[in-house]
Protein backbone atom coordinates (compact mmCIF):
# COMPACT_ATOMS: atom_id res chain seq x y z
CA UNK A 1 0.00 0.00 0.00
CA UNK A 2 1.48 3.34 -1.23
CA UNK A 3 1.47 6.03 1.67
CA UNK A 4 0.40 9.74 0.41
CA UNK A 5 2.85 12.49 0.81
CA UNK A 6 -0.59 15.23 0.44
CA UNK A 7 -1.94 16.30 3.32
CA UNK A 8 -5.40 16.95 1.77
CA UNK A 9 -6.11 14.76 -1.29
CA UNK A 10 -9.89 15.04 -2.53
CA UNK A 11 -10.93 12.72 -5.10
CA UNK A 12 -14.08 12.97 -7.67
CA UNK A 13 -15.74 15.15 -4.53
CA UNK A 14 -19.20 16.85 -5.12
CA UNK A 15 -21.51 18.69 -2.97
CA UNK A 16 -24.85 19.72 -3.94
CA UNK A 17 -27.27 22.09 -2.31
CA UNK A 18 -30.47 21.08 -3.03
CA UNK A 19 -30.54 21.38 -6.60
CA UNK A 20 -27.69 23.37 -6.66
CA UNK A 21 -24.33 21.20 -7.39
CA UNK A 22 -22.10 23.78 -5.67
CA UNK A 23 -19.12 21.77 -6.62
CA UNK A 24 -18.25 18.30 -9.07
CA UNK A 25 -15.96 15.98 -9.31
CA UNK A 26 -13.34 18.34 -7.88
CA UNK A 27 -9.88 16.43 -7.59
CA UNK A 28 -7.58 18.25 -5.58
CA UNK A 29 -4.05 16.99 -3.41
CA UNK A 30 -1.82 19.56 -1.71
CA UNK A 31 1.01 19.26 0.67
CA UNK A 32 2.93 21.73 2.67
CA UNK A 33 3.14 25.40 1.39
CA UNK A 34 0.34 27.93 -0.03
CA UNK A 35 -1.79 27.24 -2.00
CA UNK A 36 -4.51 29.71 -3.52
CA UNK A 37 -8.07 29.34 -4.28
CA UNK A 38 -9.47 31.72 -6.34
CA UNK A 39 -12.16 32.00 -8.43
CA UNK A 40 -15.74 34.43 -8.29
CA UNK A 41 -18.20 34.70 -6.46
CA UNK A 42 -20.17 31.18 -6.32
CA UNK A 43 -17.76 29.38 -7.64
CA UNK A 44 -18.14 26.91 -4.99
CA UNK A 45 -14.93 28.20 -3.00
CA UNK A 46 -15.80 28.26 0.35
CA UNK A 47 -17.55 25.25 -0.11
CA UNK A 48 -14.37 23.74 -1.01
CA UNK A 49 -13.00 24.86 2.03
CA UNK A 50 -15.73 23.85 4.11
CA UNK A 51 -15.14 20.65 3.30
CA UNK A 52 -11.51 20.32 3.81
CA UNK A 53 -11.95 22.27 7.33
CA UNK A 54 -14.14 19.40 8.07
CA UNK A 55 -17.13 21.59 8.74
CA UNK A 56 -19.37 19.84 6.35
CA UNK A 57 -19.28 16.50 4.26
CA UNK A 58 -18.99 16.22 0.84
CA UNK A 59 -21.56 14.38 -0.91
CA UNK A 60 -19.30 12.33 -3.12
CA UNK A 61 -15.87 11.33 -3.92
CA UNK A 62 -13.27 10.80 -1.44
CA UNK A 63 -11.71 13.20 1.45
CA UNK A 64 -8.76 12.49 3.01
CA UNK A 65 -6.65 15.22 5.61
CA UNK A 66 -3.49 13.82 7.23
CA UNK A 67 -4.03 10.65 6.02
CA UNK A 68 -7.45 10.49 7.16
CA UNK A 69 -11.19 9.82 6.36
CA UNK A 70 -12.39 12.71 8.48
CA UNK A 71 -15.69 11.80 8.12
CA UNK A 72 -15.26 7.64 8.70
CA UNK A 73 -15.01 8.06 12.51
CA UNK A 74 -15.54 10.17 15.26
CA UNK A 75 -11.80 9.33 16.61
CA UNK A 76 -10.84 10.22 12.61
CA UNK A 77 -12.10 13.39 12.41
CA UNK A 78 -11.03 14.66 15.99
CA UNK A 79 -7.33 13.34 15.30
CA UNK A 80 -7.73 15.69 12.10
CA UNK A 81 -9.27 18.58 13.82
CA UNK A 82 -6.33 18.41 16.36
CA UNK A 83 -4.16 19.53 13.59
CA UNK A 84 -6.49 21.76 12.01
CA UNK A 85 -6.46 25.63 11.89
CA UNK A 86 -9.58 27.30 9.83
CA UNK A 87 -10.65 30.38 9.64
CA UNK A 88 -13.81 30.84 7.98
CA UNK A 89 -14.96 33.47 5.52
CA UNK A 90 -17.74 34.72 8.06
CA UNK A 91 -16.77 34.60 11.98
CA UNK A 92 -18.69 36.01 14.73
CA UNK A 93 -17.43 37.21 17.79
CA UNK A 94 -19.00 36.29 21.53
CA UNK A 95 -19.65 40.24 22.19
CA UNK A 96 -18.38 40.00 25.65
CA UNK A 97 -15.04 38.01 25.04
CA UNK A 98 -11.86 39.84 24.72
CA UNK A 99 -9.57 39.41 22.02
CA UNK A 100 -7.09 37.46 24.23
CA UNK A 101 -10.24 35.27 26.08
CA UNK A 102 -11.86 34.35 22.51
CA UNK A 103 -8.59 32.82 21.26
CA UNK A 104 -8.35 31.08 24.88
CA UNK A 105 -11.54 30.08 24.51
CA UNK A 106 -10.22 28.37 21.03
CA UNK A 107 -7.33 27.17 22.22
CA UNK A 108 -9.47 25.10 25.62
CA UNK A 109 -11.75 23.90 22.55
CA UNK A 110 -8.03 22.60 20.61
CA UNK A 111 -6.99 20.91 24.00
CA UNK A 112 -4.41 23.16 25.32
CA UNK A 113 -5.31 21.88 28.68
CA UNK A 114 -2.19 23.78 30.79
CA UNK A 115 -2.93 27.52 31.50
CA UNK A 116 0.38 28.58 31.39
CA UNK A 117 1.08 26.77 27.71
CA UNK A 118 -2.16 28.18 26.92
CA UNK A 119 -1.57 31.80 27.72
CA UNK A 120 2.02 31.87 26.42
CA UNK A 121 0.44 30.10 22.72
CA UNK A 122 -2.54 32.55 22.53
CA UNK A 123 0.25 35.50 23.53
CA UNK A 124 1.94 34.55 20.73
CA UNK A 125 -0.74 33.94 18.15
CA UNK A 126 -1.78 37.17 18.98
CA UNK A 127 1.95 38.78 18.56
CA UNK A 128 2.00 37.05 15.09
CA UNK A 129 -0.90 38.74 13.80
CA UNK A 130 0.02 42.31 15.38
CA UNK A 131 -2.70 42.14 18.28
CA UNK A 132 -0.53 42.27 21.14
CA UNK A 133 -2.03 45.42 22.51
CA UNK A 134 -5.27 44.87 21.72
CA UNK A 135 -5.52 41.73 23.86
CA UNK A 136 -7.51 42.54 26.74
CA UNK A 137 -9.71 44.98 24.80
CA UNK A 138 -13.18 43.76 24.04
CA UNK A 139 -13.85 42.19 20.25
CA UNK A 140 -17.03 44.60 20.55
CA UNK A 141 -14.51 47.47 20.22
CA UNK A 142 -11.91 46.35 17.44
CA UNK A 143 -12.04 47.29 13.48
CA UNK A 144 -13.33 44.84 11.08
CA UNK A 145 -9.84 44.14 10.40
CA UNK A 146 -9.15 43.42 13.92
CA UNK A 147 -11.56 41.28 14.23
CA UNK A 148 -10.06 39.57 11.35
CA UNK A 149 -6.64 39.04 12.66
CA UNK A 150 -8.24 37.67 15.62
CA UNK A 151 -9.93 35.27 13.81
CA UNK A 152 -6.99 34.39 12.39
CA UNK A 153 -5.20 33.69 15.75
CA UNK A 154 -7.04 31.84 16.47
CA UNK A 155 -6.89 29.52 13.32
CA UNK A 156 -2.78 29.54 14.00
CA UNK A 157 -2.98 28.00 17.16
CA UNK A 158 -0.27 25.27 18.01
CA UNK A 159 1.00 25.61 14.38
CA UNK A 160 -1.10 23.11 12.65
CA UNK A 161 -0.27 20.95 9.84
CA UNK A 162 -3.34 22.39 8.04
CA UNK A 163 -4.50 25.63 7.48
CA UNK A 164 -7.91 26.44 5.93
CA UNK A 165 -7.86 30.57 5.22
CA UNK A 166 -11.40 31.61 3.82
CA UNK A 167 -10.43 35.30 2.31
CA UNK A 168 -7.94 36.36 5.60
CA UNK A 169 -7.12 39.95 3.86
CA UNK A 170 -10.32 41.03 3.96
CA UNK A 171 -10.45 44.32 5.94
CA UNK A 172 -7.11 44.36 6.05
CA UNK A 173 -4.64 47.62 5.19
CA UNK A 174 -1.79 47.10 2.84
CA UNK A 175 0.77 47.11 5.51
CA UNK A 176 -1.35 44.42 7.41
CA UNK A 177 -1.41 42.36 4.28
CA UNK A 178 2.33 42.46 3.68
CA UNK A 179 2.68 41.10 7.68
CA UNK A 180 0.30 38.47 6.90
CA UNK A 181 1.85 37.36 3.71
CA UNK A 182 5.05 37.11 5.74
CA UNK A 183 3.48 35.08 8.33
CA UNK A 184 2.02 32.72 6.28
CA UNK A 185 4.55 32.69 4.10
CA UNK A 186 6.85 31.33 6.86
CA UNK A 187 3.62 28.92 7.77
CA UNK A 188 3.70 27.37 4.50
CA UNK A 189 7.11 26.45 5.33
CA UNK A 190 5.73 23.94 7.84
CA UNK A 191 2.80 23.52 7.23
CA UNK A 192 -0.43 22.90 4.35
CA UNK A 193 -1.61 26.13 3.64
CA UNK A 194 -4.92 26.75 1.45
CA UNK A 195 -6.30 30.50 1.18
CA UNK A 196 -9.37 31.85 -0.55
CA UNK A 197 -8.90 35.13 -1.66
CA UNK A 198 -10.41 37.62 -4.09
CA UNK A 199 -6.79 39.63 -4.21
CA UNK A 200 -4.60 37.84 -6.99
CA UNK A 201 -1.89 39.89 -6.00
CA UNK A 202 -2.26 37.86 -2.43
CA UNK A 203 -1.62 34.82 -4.65
CA UNK A 204 0.83 36.45 -6.26
CA UNK A 205 2.89 37.22 -3.31
CA UNK A 206 2.02 34.24 -1.47
CA UNK A 207 1.42 30.87 -3.19
CA UNK A 208 3.57 28.70 -5.38
CA UNK A 209 0.56 26.89 -6.40
CA UNK A 210 -2.91 27.94 -7.38
CA UNK A 211 -6.22 26.39 -8.16
CA UNK A 212 -9.11 28.30 -9.78
CA UNK A 213 -12.68 27.58 -9.80
CA UNK A 214 -15.26 28.22 -11.58
CA UNK A 215 -19.09 26.63 -11.82
CA UNK A 216 -18.10 24.32 -8.92
CA UNK A 217 -14.92 22.45 -11.14
CA UNK A 218 -11.32 23.19 -11.40
CA UNK A 219 -10.66 25.22 -14.39
CA UNK A 220 -6.50 25.33 -13.46
CA UNK A 221 -4.71 23.74 -11.13
CA UNK A 222 -0.46 24.58 -11.21
CA UNK A 223 2.00 26.46 -10.34
CA UNK A 224 1.11 30.44 -10.20
CA UNK A 225 3.71 30.56 -13.04
CA UNK A 226 2.15 28.37 -15.04
CA UNK A 227 -1.45 30.53 -14.71
CA UNK A 228 0.60 33.46 -16.04
CA UNK A 229 1.90 31.86 -19.27
CA UNK A 230 -1.79 30.95 -20.14
CA UNK A 231 -2.06 34.83 -20.85
CA UNK A 232 1.60 35.68 -22.91
CA UNK A 233 0.67 37.70 -25.70
CA UNK A 234 -3.03 38.09 -24.88
CA UNK A 235 -2.25 41.28 -22.65
CA UNK A 236 -1.61 44.88 -24.29
CA UNK A 237 -1.40 48.14 -24.00
CA UNK A 238 -3.37 50.52 -26.54
CA UNK A 239 -4.86 53.64 -27.34
CA UNK A 240 -8.23 52.65 -27.39
CA UNK A 241 -10.09 50.15 -25.65
CA UNK A 242 -10.76 46.38 -27.58
CA UNK A 243 -14.48 46.33 -28.72
CA UNK A 244 -14.04 42.13 -28.34
CA UNK A 245 -11.84 42.20 -24.94
CA UNK A 246 -12.86 40.54 -22.10
CA UNK A 247 -11.83 43.28 -19.56
CA UNK A 248 -10.51 46.57 -20.68
CA UNK A 249 -9.84 49.29 -18.50
CA UNK A 250 -8.22 52.75 -18.28
CA UNK A 251 -4.70 53.14 -16.58
CA UNK A 252 -3.01 55.81 -15.36
CA UNK A 253 -1.05 56.89 -18.13
CA UNK A 254 -4.21 57.34 -19.58
CA UNK A 255 -3.58 53.99 -22.34
CA UNK A 256 -6.01 50.93 -21.95
CA UNK A 257 -4.84 47.58 -20.47
CA UNK A 258 -6.64 45.10 -22.71
CA UNK A 259 -7.31 41.62 -21.74
CA UNK A 260 -8.25 39.09 -24.38
CA UNK A 261 -10.09 39.48 -27.72
CA UNK A 262 -8.33 40.77 -31.42
CA UNK A 263 -4.95 42.83 -30.50
CA UNK A 264 -6.56 46.85 -30.62
CA UNK A 265 -5.64 49.28 -32.66
CA UNK A 266 -2.06 50.64 -31.58
CA UNK A 267 -1.37 48.02 -29.08
CA UNK A 268 1.75 46.89 -27.47
CA UNK A 269 2.33 43.85 -25.94
CA UNK A 270 2.09 43.72 -22.06
CA UNK A 271 3.48 42.07 -19.16
CA UNK A 272 0.35 39.89 -18.26
CA UNK A 273 -0.23 39.53 -14.38
CA UNK A 274 -1.98 36.65 -12.68
CA UNK A 275 -5.51 38.99 -12.26
CA UNK A 276 -4.74 39.11 -16.29
CA UNK A 277 -4.70 35.40 -16.26
CA UNK A 278 -7.20 34.52 -14.31
CA UNK A 279 -9.77 36.54 -15.96
CA UNK A 280 -8.57 35.18 -19.12
CA UNK A 281 -9.34 31.76 -17.51
CA UNK A 282 -13.02 32.69 -16.71
CA UNK A 283 -13.60 33.71 -20.21
CA UNK A 284 -17.08 34.60 -20.86
CA UNK A 285 -18.03 34.59 -17.27
CA UNK A 286 -15.15 37.19 -16.57
CA UNK A 287 -17.30 39.96 -18.49
CA UNK A 288 -20.48 38.82 -16.11
CA UNK A 289 -18.60 39.22 -12.86
CA UNK A 290 -16.01 42.07 -13.83
CA UNK A 291 -17.53 44.82 -16.50
CA UNK A 292 -15.27 46.58 -18.37
CA UNK A 293 -13.87 49.90 -16.99
CA UNK B 1 8.50 28.63 18.02
CA UNK B 2 5.13 27.10 20.12
CA UNK B 3 5.68 24.06 21.13
CA UNK B 4 3.79 21.13 18.81
CA UNK B 5 3.27 18.47 21.57
CA UNK B 6 -0.51 18.73 21.09
CA UNK B 7 -1.99 17.72 24.84
CA UNK B 8 -4.56 14.78 25.15
CA UNK B 9 -7.98 15.88 25.57
CA UNK B 10 -10.00 14.72 29.48
CA UNK B 11 -10.98 16.13 32.18
CA UNK B 12 -8.55 18.98 32.58
CA UNK B 13 -9.86 21.00 29.35
CA UNK B 14 -13.62 20.56 30.62
CA UNK B 15 -12.61 21.82 33.53
CA UNK B 16 -10.47 24.95 31.62
CA UNK B 17 -14.12 25.67 29.67
CA UNK B 18 -16.04 25.22 32.28
CA UNK B 19 -14.07 27.79 34.40
CA UNK B 20 -14.27 30.09 31.40
CA UNK B 21 -17.92 29.73 30.93
CA UNK B 22 -18.93 30.22 34.72
CA UNK B 23 -16.21 33.49 35.02
CA UNK B 24 -18.47 35.11 31.69
CA UNK B 25 -21.58 33.80 33.44
CA UNK B 26 -19.92 36.00 37.09
CA UNK B 27 -19.63 38.95 34.89
CA UNK B 28 -22.47 39.17 32.60
CA UNK B 29 -24.95 41.90 32.88
CA UNK B 30 -28.35 40.65 33.42
CA UNK B 31 -27.35 38.30 35.77
CA UNK B 32 -25.63 41.37 38.26
CA UNK B 33 -28.69 43.21 37.66
CA UNK B 34 -30.78 40.38 39.40
CA UNK B 35 -28.25 39.77 42.03
CA UNK B 36 -27.80 43.40 43.06
CA UNK B 37 -31.48 43.86 42.79
CA UNK B 38 -32.55 40.71 44.97
CA UNK B 39 -29.92 41.61 47.76
CA UNK B 40 -31.21 45.22 47.74
CA UNK B 41 -35.08 43.73 47.88
CA UNK B 42 -33.87 41.78 51.22
CA UNK B 43 -32.09 44.54 52.55
CA UNK B 44 -35.06 47.41 51.94
CA UNK B 45 -37.65 44.35 53.33
CA UNK B 46 -35.72 43.98 56.26
CA UNK B 47 -34.72 47.38 57.27
CA UNK B 48 -38.16 48.78 56.89
CA UNK B 49 -39.98 46.15 58.58
CA UNK B 50 -41.63 47.47 61.91
CA UNK B 51 -41.80 43.94 63.36
CA UNK B 52 -39.59 43.57 66.43
CA UNK B 53 -38.59 39.99 64.74
CA UNK B 54 -37.37 39.06 61.06
CA UNK B 55 -40.33 39.22 59.06
CA UNK B 56 -41.28 35.74 57.46
CA UNK B 57 -38.03 34.42 57.07
CA UNK B 58 -39.17 31.06 54.98
CA UNK B 59 -40.51 33.22 52.50
CA UNK B 60 -37.94 35.06 51.99
CA UNK B 61 -35.96 32.87 49.71
CA UNK B 62 -38.13 33.02 47.05
CA UNK B 63 -37.37 36.68 46.75
CA UNK B 64 -33.69 35.35 45.66
CA UNK B 65 -34.94 32.73 43.38
CA UNK B 66 -37.14 35.57 41.71
CA UNK B 67 -34.62 37.97 41.08
CA UNK B 68 -31.41 36.04 40.37
CA UNK B 69 -33.10 33.02 38.97
CA UNK B 70 -35.36 34.74 36.62
CA UNK B 71 -32.41 36.87 35.58
CA UNK B 72 -30.43 33.76 35.11
CA UNK B 73 -32.34 32.27 32.42
CA UNK B 74 -31.80 35.10 30.49
CA UNK B 75 -27.56 35.17 30.99
CA UNK B 76 -27.40 31.68 30.52
CA UNK B 77 -29.65 31.71 27.20
CA UNK B 78 -27.43 35.00 25.99
CA UNK B 79 -23.89 33.31 27.03
CA UNK B 80 -25.06 29.81 25.01
CA UNK B 81 -26.13 31.16 21.94
CA UNK B 82 -23.26 33.98 21.82
CA UNK B 83 -20.59 31.03 22.03
CA UNK B 84 -22.44 29.82 19.07
CA UNK B 85 -21.92 32.70 17.00
CA UNK B 86 -18.55 31.58 16.64
CA UNK B 87 -20.01 27.83 15.83
CA UNK B 88 -18.05 28.39 11.70
CA UNK B 89 -14.86 28.00 13.79
CA UNK B 90 -15.34 26.36 17.68
CA UNK B 91 -17.30 23.22 15.62
CA UNK B 92 -14.25 22.33 13.94
CA UNK B 93 -11.74 22.17 17.16
CA UNK B 94 -11.90 18.55 18.80
CA UNK B 95 -14.66 18.05 20.33
CA UNK B 96 -17.97 18.11 20.22
CA UNK B 97 -20.99 20.52 21.00
CA UNK B 98 -22.39 18.16 23.59
CA UNK B 99 -18.60 19.13 26.00
CA UNK B 100 -19.10 23.06 25.25
CA UNK B 101 -22.71 22.68 26.43
CA UNK B 102 -21.75 20.38 29.52
CA UNK B 103 -19.19 23.00 30.18
CA UNK B 104 -22.06 25.81 29.72
CA UNK B 105 -23.77 24.19 32.55
CA UNK B 106 -20.87 25.09 35.03
CA UNK B 107 -22.78 28.85 34.45
CA UNK B 108 -25.19 27.94 36.86
CA UNK B 109 -22.75 27.95 39.39
CA UNK B 110 -22.39 31.92 39.91
CA UNK B 111 -26.03 31.82 40.47
CA UNK B 112 -25.95 28.77 42.88
CA UNK B 113 -23.47 30.84 44.78
CA UNK B 114 -25.81 33.90 44.52
CA UNK B 115 -28.28 31.96 45.78
CA UNK B 116 -26.87 30.56 48.65
CA UNK B 117 -25.08 33.65 49.88
CA UNK B 118 -29.01 34.76 49.89
CA UNK B 119 -30.15 32.19 51.73
CA UNK B 120 -27.17 32.72 54.28
CA UNK B 121 -28.04 36.15 54.41
CA UNK B 122 -31.76 35.43 55.43
CA UNK B 123 -30.31 33.35 58.26
CA UNK B 124 -27.85 35.13 59.79
CA UNK B 125 -30.58 37.86 59.90
CA UNK B 126 -32.85 35.67 61.65
CA UNK B 127 -29.77 35.08 64.21
CA UNK B 128 -29.68 39.25 64.79
CA UNK B 129 -33.02 39.95 64.40
CA UNK B 130 -34.69 37.02 66.39
CA UNK B 131 -37.69 34.75 64.96
CA UNK B 132 -41.07 35.06 66.20
CA UNK B 133 -41.43 31.80 68.53
CA UNK B 134 -44.76 31.49 66.55
CA UNK B 135 -42.75 31.45 62.80
CA UNK B 136 -42.29 28.31 60.76
CA UNK B 137 -38.44 28.01 61.73
CA UNK B 138 -36.03 26.09 63.45
CA UNK B 139 -38.08 25.00 66.14
CA UNK B 140 -41.41 24.57 65.03
CA UNK B 141 -40.44 22.69 61.89
CA UNK B 142 -37.89 19.74 61.66
CA UNK B 143 -34.80 21.14 60.58
CA UNK B 144 -34.48 19.37 57.80
CA UNK B 145 -37.18 20.74 56.25
CA UNK B 146 -36.14 24.35 57.11
CA UNK B 147 -32.98 23.75 55.23
CA UNK B 148 -34.78 22.36 52.52
CA UNK B 149 -37.20 25.77 52.32
CA UNK B 150 -33.52 27.78 52.64
CA UNK B 151 -31.68 25.47 49.64
CA UNK B 152 -34.42 26.13 47.74
CA UNK B 153 -32.80 29.58 46.62
CA UNK B 154 -29.72 28.74 45.59
CA UNK B 155 -31.43 25.50 43.73
CA UNK B 156 -33.67 27.71 41.95
CA UNK B 157 -30.91 29.98 40.97
CA UNK B 158 -29.10 27.23 39.75
CA UNK B 159 -31.85 25.66 37.93
CA UNK B 160 -32.82 28.93 35.86
CA UNK B 161 -28.90 29.42 34.58
CA UNK B 162 -29.55 25.74 33.33
CA UNK B 163 -33.22 26.31 31.87
CA UNK B 164 -31.66 29.14 30.56
CA UNK B 165 -28.96 26.47 28.82
CA UNK B 166 -31.42 24.76 27.04
CA UNK B 167 -33.46 27.48 26.11
CA UNK B 168 -30.38 29.09 24.10
CA UNK B 169 -29.22 25.25 22.59
CA UNK B 170 -32.81 24.98 21.06
CA UNK B 171 -34.58 28.60 20.68
CA UNK B 172 -32.92 30.72 18.14
CA UNK B 173 -35.21 33.52 17.68
CA UNK B 174 -35.20 36.80 18.89
CA UNK B 175 -36.66 36.94 22.52
CA UNK B 176 -36.98 33.26 23.60
CA UNK B 177 -35.43 33.27 26.42
CA UNK B 178 -38.03 36.24 27.41
CA UNK B 179 -40.50 34.07 26.35
CA UNK B 180 -39.29 30.94 28.65
CA UNK B 181 -39.26 33.66 31.66
CA UNK B 182 -42.84 34.40 30.89
CA UNK B 183 -43.75 30.79 30.10
CA UNK B 184 -41.89 29.52 33.33
CA UNK B 185 -43.82 31.99 35.48
CA UNK B 186 -47.05 31.17 34.13
CA UNK B 187 -46.72 27.79 34.63
CA UNK B 188 -45.75 28.58 37.98
CA UNK B 189 -48.64 30.43 38.92
CA UNK B 190 -51.16 28.36 37.42
CA UNK B 191 -50.15 25.18 38.27
CA UNK B 192 -50.10 25.87 41.82
CA UNK B 193 -52.58 28.57 42.96
CA UNK B 194 -55.56 27.13 42.60
CA UNK B 195 -54.23 24.29 44.70
CA UNK B 196 -52.89 26.08 47.46
CA UNK B 197 -56.01 26.62 49.52
CA UNK B 198 -57.72 22.66 48.83
CA UNK B 199 -56.97 18.77 50.32
CA UNK B 200 -54.85 18.57 47.25
CA UNK B 201 -52.25 21.02 47.51
CA UNK B 202 -49.07 18.67 47.34
CA UNK B 203 -50.35 17.62 43.82
CA UNK B 204 -48.76 21.44 43.06
CA UNK B 205 -45.35 20.55 43.63
CA UNK B 206 -44.72 19.27 39.77
CA UNK B 207 -44.22 22.76 38.97
CA UNK B 208 -40.70 24.00 38.54
CA UNK B 209 -40.85 26.98 41.43
CA UNK B 210 -43.39 25.73 43.78
CA UNK B 211 -44.03 27.89 47.03
CA UNK B 212 -44.50 26.27 50.61
CA UNK B 213 -44.61 29.09 52.20
CA UNK B 214 -47.23 31.84 51.55
CA UNK B 215 -45.91 34.41 54.32
CA UNK B 216 -48.34 36.33 57.16
CA UNK B 217 -52.16 35.49 56.50
CA UNK B 218 -54.49 38.67 57.97
CA UNK B 219 -54.85 36.74 61.18
CA UNK B 220 -51.32 36.49 62.11
CA UNK B 221 -51.15 32.79 60.92
CA UNK B 222 -48.72 31.39 58.54
CA UNK B 223 -49.63 28.46 56.38
CA UNK B 224 -47.16 25.76 55.37
CA UNK B 225 -47.93 24.15 52.62
CA UNK B 226 -48.57 19.99 51.95
CA UNK B 227 -45.45 18.51 50.74
CA UNK B 228 -42.04 17.38 51.18
CA UNK B 229 -39.70 19.95 50.30
CA UNK B 230 -36.93 17.56 50.78
CA UNK B 231 -37.60 15.42 48.32
CA UNK B 232 -38.70 18.61 46.22
CA UNK B 233 -35.04 19.90 46.25
CA UNK B 234 -34.27 16.89 44.77
CA UNK B 235 -36.92 16.49 42.35
CA UNK B 236 -35.35 20.48 41.53
CA UNK B 237 -31.85 19.14 41.42
CA UNK B 238 -33.28 16.14 38.83
CA UNK B 239 -35.04 18.93 36.60
CA UNK B 240 -32.05 20.96 36.49
CA UNK B 241 -29.91 17.81 35.23
CA UNK B 242 -32.47 17.00 32.35
CA UNK B 243 -32.26 20.74 31.71
CA UNK B 244 -28.55 19.74 31.22
CA UNK B 245 -29.33 16.70 28.95
CA UNK B 246 -31.67 18.22 27.16
CA UNK B 247 -29.87 20.84 26.10
CA UNK B 248 -26.59 17.88 24.92
CA UNK B 249 -29.47 16.60 23.33
CA UNK B 250 -29.12 18.96 20.56
CA UNK B 251 -25.87 17.67 19.39
CA UNK B 252 -26.66 14.43 17.54
CA UNK B 253 -23.63 13.21 17.74
CA UNK B 254 -24.52 12.76 21.72
CA UNK B 255 -27.72 10.45 21.30
CA UNK B 256 -25.85 7.37 22.02
CA UNK B 257 -27.54 4.47 24.08
CA UNK B 258 -25.56 5.30 26.72
CA UNK B 259 -26.63 9.01 27.17
CA UNK B 260 -30.36 7.90 26.66
CA UNK B 261 -30.39 5.36 29.16
CA UNK B 262 -28.36 8.25 31.46
CA UNK B 263 -31.82 10.68 30.40
CA UNK B 264 -34.41 7.86 30.64
CA UNK B 265 -33.01 7.19 34.21
CA UNK B 266 -32.68 10.55 35.28
CA UNK B 267 -36.08 11.37 34.29
CA UNK B 268 -37.00 8.16 36.45
CA UNK B 269 -35.40 9.86 39.10
CA UNK B 270 -37.15 12.89 38.67
CA UNK B 271 -40.12 11.36 38.82
CA UNK B 272 -39.97 9.26 41.85
CA UNK B 273 -38.71 12.41 43.64
CA UNK B 274 -42.03 14.10 42.92
CA UNK B 275 -43.58 11.08 44.32
CA UNK B 276 -42.20 11.10 47.18
CA UNK B 277 -42.41 15.10 47.94
CA UNK B 278 -46.30 14.42 46.68
CA UNK B 279 -47.00 11.47 49.36
CA UNK B 280 -44.74 11.97 51.99
CA UNK B 281 -43.71 14.96 54.63
CA UNK B 282 -46.47 17.24 55.88
CA UNK B 283 -49.57 15.85 54.24
CA UNK B 284 -51.59 18.57 54.67
CA UNK B 285 -51.15 22.48 55.03
CA UNK B 286 -50.37 23.25 58.28
CA UNK B 287 -51.27 26.45 60.42
CA UNK B 288 -48.88 28.20 62.83
CA UNK B 289 -50.37 29.86 66.27
CA UNK B 290 -50.72 33.89 65.25
CA UNK B 291 -47.98 35.97 65.70
CA UNK B 292 -49.65 39.46 67.08
CA UNK B 293 -48.05 42.18 65.98
CA UNK B 294 -48.96 40.35 62.62
CA UNK B 295 -52.47 40.23 62.78
CA UNK B 296 -54.02 43.29 60.63
CA UNK B 297 -57.64 42.23 61.76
Amino acid sequence: MSVSTHTVELTGVGKRYGRARALTDVDLAFGRGVTGLLGPNGAGKTTLLRIVATSIAADSGEVRLLGRDPHSSFADVTAVRRELGYLPQELGYPSDMTAFGFVEYVAVLKEWNDREARSQEVRRVLELVGLADQAPVRISRLSGGQRRRVGLAQALLGDPRLVVLDEPTTGLDPAQRADLRRTLSALGHRSAVLLSTHQTEDVAALCERVVVLAGGTVRFDGAVTDLVATAQGRVWLADETGDDALVSCRTGSGRHHVVGGTPPTGEDIAEPSLEDAYLLMLGPEARRVHAPG
Amino acid sequence: MSSLTLPVSGSAGQRAMAVIEARRMARQPVFLVGVGLGYLVLAIFLALDHDPYAPVVLTLPLVGAFYIGLTSVIAAAWLTRSTEVAVEAVATAPGTEARRTLALAAAGLPPFVAGLVFSAGIVVAAQVLGVAPQEWWFGTLPDWQVWSLLLMCPVACLDGALLGVLAGRWLRFRGAPAMVLVALIVVSLLGQVPLLDTSSSEWRLWVPWAVFHTGDNADGTQTLIAGNPGAYLGYLLALGVLAVLGAMWHDRAARTPRFRVLAASVAVAALALLALAVTTGNHDNRISDPIPSRATR
